[in-house]
């Protein structure tokens, strides 16, 4: 029984986490139509900001108990490149999705050596500062309170966002566009703000996503490229532009890591692969997609 | 002796709307049969059922004695039909001589030959051009089809139809998009084509009466997803009841000769 | 023309062992393998249409291929390498294929990725058979019952080993020119143009891409165990994703729309590579930064730009 909820717990952990970046992906691709392959670098960049501004912070004296909000915060300010990148991305908008690929595929390697330059090859992390939030009981299992509180910001920010997209107009006027790019043009809507905003949230998701899993492990040089095809996975399974989809995958995509990895470690990633391959056999738009071809 | 073309009491319902409900027709070899009706009337739907596009909910369409439902396009060409859409669609990228060696090759055994330059291929080239000839389009036969006229790639949608060689082919407004001018001469090229070439039937989706006056040798009227009318031209006419219904008040202008 | 100038570069190629060092020799190998690599996978972008993420699967296949069959069971004759690794590359293509030629756009991107990974993930975890991360070595295989062994390593590669590519690169071209002229090819262009309209028209489109796929497979194979022949190690990061983006990479820096662009991609690829290692730790960033160069102002890549100004030439000089 302890052993189960481990894995349920941690799943949902991991699971929380990539809800956020897929979040991020599925915005900008239902609003956008780009699917960007630079998700993960945005991921790992929240993650190396994270840690710089909460040693910075923690150097200058604050106490250990604030490093959550530093991080939420350091996500959010890096994740102010957003418009700058998609400015970038104007340049191939009404053109072939495979030029739309490419770009987003030079930024995972722009920012790899981005990355890089500033943090340096070697993993970094924040040590024990996860345990300053202690422990909680859960069953006989001694969970850390950070990885609670992640999963509660991260219900926090779903259900924020889906009461954004349903009841605020900004949200009507992005999933207007989302449905029909020239009929909002037509109504007056200013898509170029529109899309410059969904883009700059949609990398925040990413960028605060990357931030908070942090404490818990350590930032790498293989975060951005080895993030994309987990989030990749998620947004299949869940159907690609759907953010219920992007919750529902991410929930199965993390759960079954952390079964894989306790129960049968060879199969860690490939039980995922198998399930993306599943899906979209049997179901090609992903559990809550639209359909293709 | 057995239709060509026939549907058989079909219907097509799409939830709880019925698109169509107890349609039968059938049409012969050396029938030029036109479908007439307001929009919305089923038309389309007809049209999608008798090329196999989609299934009927209910009765049967057969292409020569056999059973066509839902077997989709590319069986459709093969079996001998083919169809010529209103919207121009083209192969941008490719010439007018491509584009119809694309139909031309599909027809033929060779379209899995990986070895031989489609180029160098003298039955397929003699073929493209005399299509190509049969629409005024044999000057054009080097020129990229993006970068013909509108008219121009009208005309070349309906060739690609015709290059392969089908039994009966299904015209779905062909003369939309061009000039009143030149409605009459595109139809009499393609009905004097589809004679020489050996296409037994014409089945024609028209909004353009005169011109389904001149050239059907049946008029069928589709109202509200069932058959109002089946006539020839003649009685077609003749029926102030049919022509208020799907004309308007005027009836159009018969060729000398008839009524 | 275009055939004429191919012909000249082919001989130049031919004769670089004579003109180049040994190193610069040896960075000539894996563009000639990429180019075989590439030729398939342009088969698929640019006459099919379908972007393939997840090409780089065909390549490992091709590498670890030469790998077991010549360290795990001894097969030494490099003929009998390529048709097995490329026959069990095609094995695997078709059931993938008809799987994803169903799906188009990004889908059929994501699906091939997704295919890709998890062959890699295979080759990463399970140790005992594929020997994990290290990955498996490959053993100098006999070339038309030739072994060499009076050769060292070095010159094996820059001498036999090399002639051999390069007459292996130019069957592989003939046979790709061939085909991208026959009836088949003319279909795939059209479904890439027009998917609807091609089947209208009588082409069966997925099958039609089912083979194309297939194709791809092979060539990526046999550009795959020459790679590792040439390092002398097959290991996963083959398989990885960012391969296949390289892979795309590579295909539109030289020109998808052109037969010789996957050529030209690969040999400017490789040498630009080489010069910015050598330039500076941060290759990657200029890598993208190009990338990006082209994606945005020369989609037509290197072949599209002398293209133009070959028509410019022209045009300009008096008939």
């Amino acid at each position: 029984m302890t052993a189960f909820l481990d894995v349920v717990i941690g799943g949902v952990f991991h699971a929380a986490v990539l809800f956020l970046v897929a979040a991020g992906l599925q915005l900008v691709f239902g609003v956008q139509k780009i699917v960007n392959l630079a998700c993960g670098s945005f991921y790992a960049l929240g993650a190396y900001f994270g840690i710089s501004a909460v040693s910075w912070c923690l150097a200058r004296g604050m106490p250990p108990a604030y490093f959550l909000p530093v991080l939420i915060v350091a996500g959010i300010l890096v994740g102010l490149i957003g418009p700058f990148i998609e400015a970038l991305l104007l340049t191939v908008y009404q053109r072939d999705e495979a030029f739309q690929l490419l770009l987003t595929f030079a930024l995972v390697l722009m920012f790899q050596d981005v990355l890089r330059f500033f943090w340096g090859a070697d993993p970094q992390q924040l040590g024990d500062l996860v345990m300053t939030y202690g422990r909680v009981k859960v069953g006989a299992l001694q969970v850390p309170t950070y990885n609670l509180l992640v999963i509660a910001a991260s219900v926090v920010i779903a259900a924020g966002l889906g009461a954004f997209l349903q009841k605020t107009r900004f949200g009507r006027i992005l999933r207007a566009t989302a449905e029909n790019r020239e009929m909002s043009l037509a109504l007056g809507v200013n898509v170029r703000w529109v899309y410059a905003s969904v883009f700059t949230l949609g990398t925040m998701l990413g960028t605060v996503g990357g931030a908070l899993v942090v404490p818990t492990a350590a930032a790498s040089l293989d975060m951005p490229v080895e993030l994309v095809v987990e989030a990749f996975a998620v947004v299949v399974i869940g159907g690609l532009g759907s953010m219920r989809g992007a919750l529902a995958g991410a929930l199965v995509v993390g759960l079954l890591r952390a079964a894989a990895i306790s129960w049968y470690s060879e199969l860690e990633m490939l039980a995922i692969y198998l399930v993306v391959i599943g899906v979209l056999v049997l179901r090609p738009g992903g559990l809550f997609g639209r359909p293709l071809e | 002796m057995s239709a060509l073309v026939e549907a058989i009491g079909v219907g097509k319902r799409y939830g709880d709307f019925a698109a169509l409900d107890g349609v039968s027709l059938a049409i012969e070899a050396g029938e030029l049969v036109s479908i007439v009706g307001p929009n919305g009337a089923g038309k389309t739907t007809l049209v999608n059922l008798l090329t196999g596009l989609v299934p009927p909910t209910s009765g049967q369409v057969r292409f020569k004695g056999e059973d066509i439902a839902g077997i989709g396009p590319v069986m459709l060409a093969k079996r001998g039909m083919a169809r010529a859409f209103q919207l121009v669609h083209i192969f941008p990228e490719l010439t007018v001589a491509q584009t119809l060696a694309v139909a031309v090759v599909s027809q033929s055994s060779k379209a899995l030959r990986f070895f031989t330059a489609v180029a160098d291929d003298a039955a397929v080239n003699s073929r493209v051009r005399e299509v190509a000839a049969i629409f005024g389009l044999e000057g054009k036969l080097g020129t990229p089809s993006r970068l013909l006229s509108q008219g121009e790639k009208k005309l070349l949608d309906i060739a690609s139809a015709f290059a392969l060689s089908p039994e009966v082919i299904l015209l779905d407004e062909p003369t939309s998009g061009v000039s009143s001018a030149d409605k009459h001469g595109l139809m009499k090229n393609v009905v004097d084509a589809a004679r020489r070439a050996g296409v037994r039937s014409i089945i024609l989706v028209e909004h353009d009466m005169d011109l389904v006056a001149e050239y059907s040798t049946r008029i069928v009227a589709i109202q509200a997803g069932r058959i109002l009318a089946d006539r020839a031209p003649a009685e077609f006419f003749s029926d102030p009841g049919i022509v208020a219904a799907i004309v308007g008040k005027r009836p159009p202008r018969m060729p000398p000769g008839a009524s | 023309m275009r055939i004429a100038a191919a012909l000249v570069a082919l001989a130049a190629v031919a004769v670089l062992p004579n003109v180049l060092s040994p190193y610069h020799v040896t960075l000539v190998l894996p563009a000639l393998a990429y180019s075989i690599a590439l030729l398939g996978f342009n088969l698929l972008f640019g006459y099919t249409g379908l972007l393939s993420f997840g090409h780089a699967l065909f390549v490992a296949i091709g590498g670890y291929g030469a790998a077991v069959l010549s360290s795990k069971l001894g097969l030494r004759s490099f003929e009998a390498i390529l048709a097995l690794s490329a026959g069990a590359s095609v094995a695997v293509a078709i059931p993938i294929g008809l799987l994803a030629v169903r799906y188009v756009k990004i889908f059929f991107g994501i699906l091939t990725l997704a295919f890709g990974m998890l062959f890699h993930s295979f080759l990463f975890k399970f140790y005992d058979l594929t020997g994990g991360d290290t990955g498996i070595r490959v053993l100098r295989p006999s070339l038309l019952g030739r072994a060499y062994e009076d050769l060292d390593k070095t010159t094996w590669l820059v001498g036999p080993f090399y002639y051999y590519c390069v007459a292996l690169l130019a069957i592989l071209a003939f046979v790709m020119w061939r085909l991208v002229h026959s009836p088949f090819g003319l279909h795939l262009v059209a479904t890439r143009e027009n998917r609807r309209k091609a089947e209208y028209l009588g082409v069966r489109v997925r099958f039609f891409r089912l083979i194309a796929f297939s194709i791809s497979a092979f060539y990526g194979a046999i550009g795959g165990a020459i790679l590792a022949v040439n390092t002398g190690q097959a290991d996963p990061e083959l398989a990885y994703w960012t391969h296949s983006g390289e892979l795309v990479f590579m295909t539109v820096l030289g020109g998808f729309g052109n037969f010789f662009g996957p050529v030209v991609g690969a040999f400017s690829f490789i040498f630009l590579k080489d010069q910015l290692v050598g330039l500076t730790q941060y290759w990657r960033f200029w890598l993208g930064a190009i990338l990006i160069l082209l994606v945005v102002l020369f989609p037509r890549g290197l072949s599209g730009l002398t293209e133009r100004m070959w028509a410019r030439l022209h045009r300009s000089t008096p008939s």
